[in-house]
């Protein structure tokens, strides 16, 4: 009887996607621009919770209530709870109702990032991947399952920020402030890539991220590169030195300091287990980037990365003959647990310094995201991977962390919970770039496995509530 | 009292007359040359015909206005006057043409198109770049004309109006009437003296060549999490591709690059040379550029490489991708002993050399893609010795002599096309706001100007 109702909770979620309404629900929610850096969209991050998520999660049964951000200029946050019970195991669940910008005249002709567009198995659109359709799917889910069993089985603490795409702009002082909230069992949530399209995919934690700016200011302005070139040092001359430097011509970290410890043999275990790759239109991997004697899935999960994000000088749009009078760069480091990250600027500033770039100024841009990781065997993963299995037939990937960066740290060690990450995207989904989209049958596989997930939650054989 | 300094005298005079220069230069300016703007054909024409054919055909020149052999660019006025076969023949030059007016950004005189005077600083488009040049030389050859009876000398003057634009057709142009151009040797003026405090004699002009370096790694920007460690950032490929062209402090590292050892003569006349901007000049760096070279030889002896413009990402919003392409915008200036056409072949070998295959070397936006030659006559040249000793005579003292600009001007016309000497003897200075709103001509300088050109000729 009991599997009769899993089951039937599965193939209604499978009727929500076939019969549209999942797209639906999905495309209301991408039509909103919810840019949150965008300062003059913050309205649009009110109206996403107010008047989407707030009737729909009422609808359902939860107790909705939107704070102020602690921080006077980020967004809002949703704190929507379902109590059942007090001998019920409690989920807490995540997710954020903002993107990044749309770069709406950067996408392919016949897209617009605030529609659905559908090109076979692909639905275009922007927050679509991230993470809009990650937050709707879990939430569909936890309808079903209310509808198949009549209640939940345990209780629900969801919040829904608005500033992720940001760095979570005052996510962690809320928390804190807000404990109370947010005592939990286990945190569940999903946003990122899965290890494969194919594939469903666990992560307990997430690379961390640290975002600086490097400036290179020599002069006022702009001067003749006749009358003056020899003569004046070159800001892009410099800029390019002093970034060559930092890592070299084939990605491999220069400065000591800024390298992981080495990887545990557990870390290495798991990471030999997994295989990297986005599908079909993912970029090609170059097997000579990064750190040498690394295998792609170690230099994605278990090392630290710097990028360029942005690199300016001049004025790329029309050059001029002129030396420019100044050069800016923007750079990240992802890093692995083991890594500390207020060690990164006085670590460069001592490298650029002693290659003679002491006049680059550098600047911490935001607030970072620190790196965090759960062990696979937690009981808590170990439960989660089964329900998994179970619903899909199929191995799950399991990844120490992501490679990407989510505000895990807040959950993990703010709120002391054990987390779960389940993500429905693909590696090849062009997030925050032009031309976002998520793959419909990674969609409706998600579906059936986060209903199987919060079915299994409320039947009793937690970890929990043995 | 000499006729010389006669004729400086009676030039000065035409000067001081306010129907004399003033007069004729507001004229002037107040046509409105703009040859970057297609429209304004007619006014190129206008300029040459109303306002330079006459007064040449005054002091017995005759005039011919030749059609640019390119369509929509400006007319080349030619003024011959032929005394005696046996004579030295020199070619002047100047330009008609102007930058846009900017007329909305103006906070000085009355405008671009009004000439106005407040104290030393005289105000309009035009004025230091090129007409208040060429209309201190055309009042010279009028004084000299009227004070002698006769230059001593077979004049040619050219004034095109398509400098501002690049000077498009006038090689050919040039090529095409070679006859009618031919002189002995070469004088002129435009741009700025190096040092305002004593005449100038300017021999060449660095060449310069723009190109950009491209890599187009990937189709779009890729998730600097899942992606980072996999993907090569072609922001850090480019930047390390830059740092091998040049030492972190601009010393130039591609073989065939730098030109051969400095000239002896040129050093020499760059001996002394001081870099005097005026006020408002930038800091020289002084550890920047070639070790053991002298500020002068830097500019006027030696090749520079410029990053004009790098950009990868998006700089004004950026996010945490790799982005998919780095463009850098590059320029080398380099003096006569470089292979221009070598330049690029070089840089492909040496970025080939350093691993760097996949940046592509491509050619510049449209609007930054002229191609200068490098110019110089030797500075123990004997025209550019006469011509030292000339202005000497004038002001009594040595005049600084460069062996070319550091910039980069339509030289090769006179070097490659007709292969005569020639010096250049500017009479702007470096703050006249040229190319911008404000543009201006000191005044004193100017009258300054009018004795030394008088005396030359």
């Amino acid at each position: 009887m009991e599997t009769m109702s899993r089951d039937s909770a599965i193939s209604a979620i499978e009727g929500y996607f076939d019969d549209g309404d999942f797209m639906q629900d999905l495309a209301r929610r991408v039509a909103i621009r919810t840019e949150s850096p965008e300062p003059e969209r913050r309205p649009e991050l009110y109206h996403y919770l107010t008047d989407e998520m707030t009737p729909y999660l009422q609808a359902i049964g939860f107790e909705c209530e939107i704070h102020e951000n602690p921080r006077a200029d980020a967004g809002p946050l949703l704190v929507a709870t379902r109590t059942e019970g007090a001998d019920l195991p409690t989920v807490m669940t995540y997710g954020h109702g903002d993107v990044v910008r749309g770069y709406d005249d950067q996408w392919r002709e016949g897209l617009n990032p605030w529609e659905i567009t559908v090109e076979g198995e692909r639905w275009y659109g922007r927050g679509t991947a991230d993470n809009k359709a990650q937050h709707t799917i879990n939430l569909a889910a936890m309808k079903a399952v209310i509808e198949a069993r009549g209640s939940l089985g345990f209780n629900v603490v969801a919040l829904i920020e608005t500033g992720e795409e940001c760095g979570s702009p005052g996510l962690k002082e809320f928390c804190v402030a807000n404990k109370d909230l947010f005592k939990a069992d286990v945190f569940i949530a999903s946003d990122g890539p899965r290890l494969q399209p194919g594939m469903p995919t666990v992560f307990m934690g997430s690379r961390g991220v640290f975002n600086f700016k490097m400036s290179l200011e020599l002069r006022d302005g702009g001067h003749h590169s006749g009358n003056w070139g020899g003569l004046l040092a070159n800001p892009g001359v410099i800029m390019s030195h002093a970034l060559a430097s930092v890592v070299d011509a084939k990605g491999k970290l220069l400065i000591e300091d800024w390298r992981p410890e080495p990887m545990t043999n557990s870390v290495r275990r798991a990471i030999a287990k997994l295989e990297v790759g986005g599908g079909d239109d993912a970029p090609e991997i170059d097997p000579e980037w990064g750190e040498p004697g690394l295998t792609p899935e170690e230099k994605v999960f278990g090392w630290n990365t710097f990028e360029i994000r942005a690199f300016e000088t001049g004025n790329p749009r029309n050059p001029v003959n002129a030396i420019p009078p100044r050069a800016v760069a923007y750079g990240h480091i992802r890093y692995v647990v083991g890594t500390d990250p207020m060690g990164f600027l006085p670590a460069l500033r001592k490298h650029l310094d002693a290659q003679g770039f002491e006049n680059i100024e550098l600047t911490a841009e935001r607030d970072f995201m620190n790196a965090t990781r759960l062990d696979p065997d937690h009981p808590w993963a170990q439960w989660a991977i089964k329900s998994i299995e179970t619903t899909a037939k199929q191995e799950v990937a399991v990844l120490p962390n992501l490679g990407g960066t989510l505000p895990n740290d807040v959950f993990a060690e703010i709120l002391g919970l054990p987390t779960i990450w389940v993500p429905h995207s693909y590696a090849g989904c062009s997030q925050h770039a032009p031309n976002e989209h998520v793959l419909a049958p990674v969609c409706r596989s998600a579906l059936q496995i986060m209903t199987g997930l919060w079915w299994d939650l409320g039947d009793g054989k937690t970890p929990a509530s043995t | 009292m000499s006729n010389r300094d006669t004729a400086i005298a009676n030039a000065l005079a035409w000067f001081d007359d306010d129907q004399g220069y003033f007069e004729t230069l507001s004229k002037r300016v107040a046509v409105q040359t703009e040859s970057q703007e297609p429209s304004q054909l007619p006014e190129l024409y206008r300029y040459l015909e109303k306002f330079i054919r006459p007064d040449f055909e005054d002091i017995g020149y005759e005039v011919i206005v030749y059609d640019n052999p390119f369509e929509g660019q400006g007319p080349v006025l030619l003024a011959t006057r032929i005394e005696d076969l046996a004579l030295p023949t020199i070619l002047g030059y100047g330009h008609g043409d102007a930058v846009c007016g900017q007329a909305d950004r103006w906070t000085k005189g009355e405008g671009p198109w009004v000439l106005s005077r407040d104290g030393d600083h005289v105000y309009g488009r035009g004025t230091a770049d090129n007409k208040a040049q060429h209309t201190t030389y055309m009042g010279a050859l009028k004084a000299v004309i009227e004070t002698r009876g006769r230059l001593g000398f077979n004049s040619k003057f050219m004034v095109e109006t398509g400098e501002e634009n690049g000077s498009k057709g006038l090689s050919e142009l040039v090529a095409a009437h070679k006859d009618a151009f031919m002189a002995d040797a070469y004088f002129a003026s435009d741009g700025p003296r190096v040092d305002i405090t004593k005449p100038n004699l300017n021999l060449g002009n660095r060449g310069c060549l723009n190109f950009d370096l491209l890599i187009e790694a990937l189709e779009g920007g890729h998730h600097s999490g899942n992606w980072g460690g996999l993907l090569s950032n072609p922001g850090i490929v480019l930047s390390h591709a830059v740092a091998c062209i040049t030492d972190s402090k601009g010393k130039i590292l591609v073989d065939g690059w730098t030109p051969g050892p400095i000239a002896n003569s040129v050093r020499e006349a760059l001996n002394g040379v001081e870099r005097d901007g005026g006020a408002h000049a930038p800091t020289i760096d002084q550890s920047w550029g070639e070790p053991g070279l002298t500020s002068a030889e830097k500019v006027y002896a030696w090749n520079s490489f410029e990053v004009l413009a790098f950009v990868t990402g998006n700089p004004s919003n950026p996010v945490n991708a790799i982005p998919p392409r780095a463009r850098a915008s590059c320029q080398l200036r380099f003096v006569v002993g470089t292979d221009l056409n070598k330049v690029e072949e070089n840089l492909r070998k040496h970025l080939d050399a350093h691993g760097f295959e996949q940046v592509v070397i491509t050619k510049p936006f449209e609007g930054n893609d002229a191609v200068f030659h490098a110019a110089r006559t030797p500075p123990d040249h004997p025209w550019a010795q006469w011509m030292r000793r000339a202005v000497e005579r004038t002001t009594g003292e040595v005049p600084v002599m460069i062996p070319n600009s550091g910039g980069s001007i339509c030289n090769d016309v006179f070097q490659d096309v007709l292969g005569i000497p020639f010096v250049w003897m500017p009479l702007s200075y470096t703050g006249c706001s040229q190319h911008a709103p404000n543009e201006h001509i000191l005044w004193s300088l100017t009258r300054e100007g009018m004795g030394l050109v008088s005396g030359v000729y």
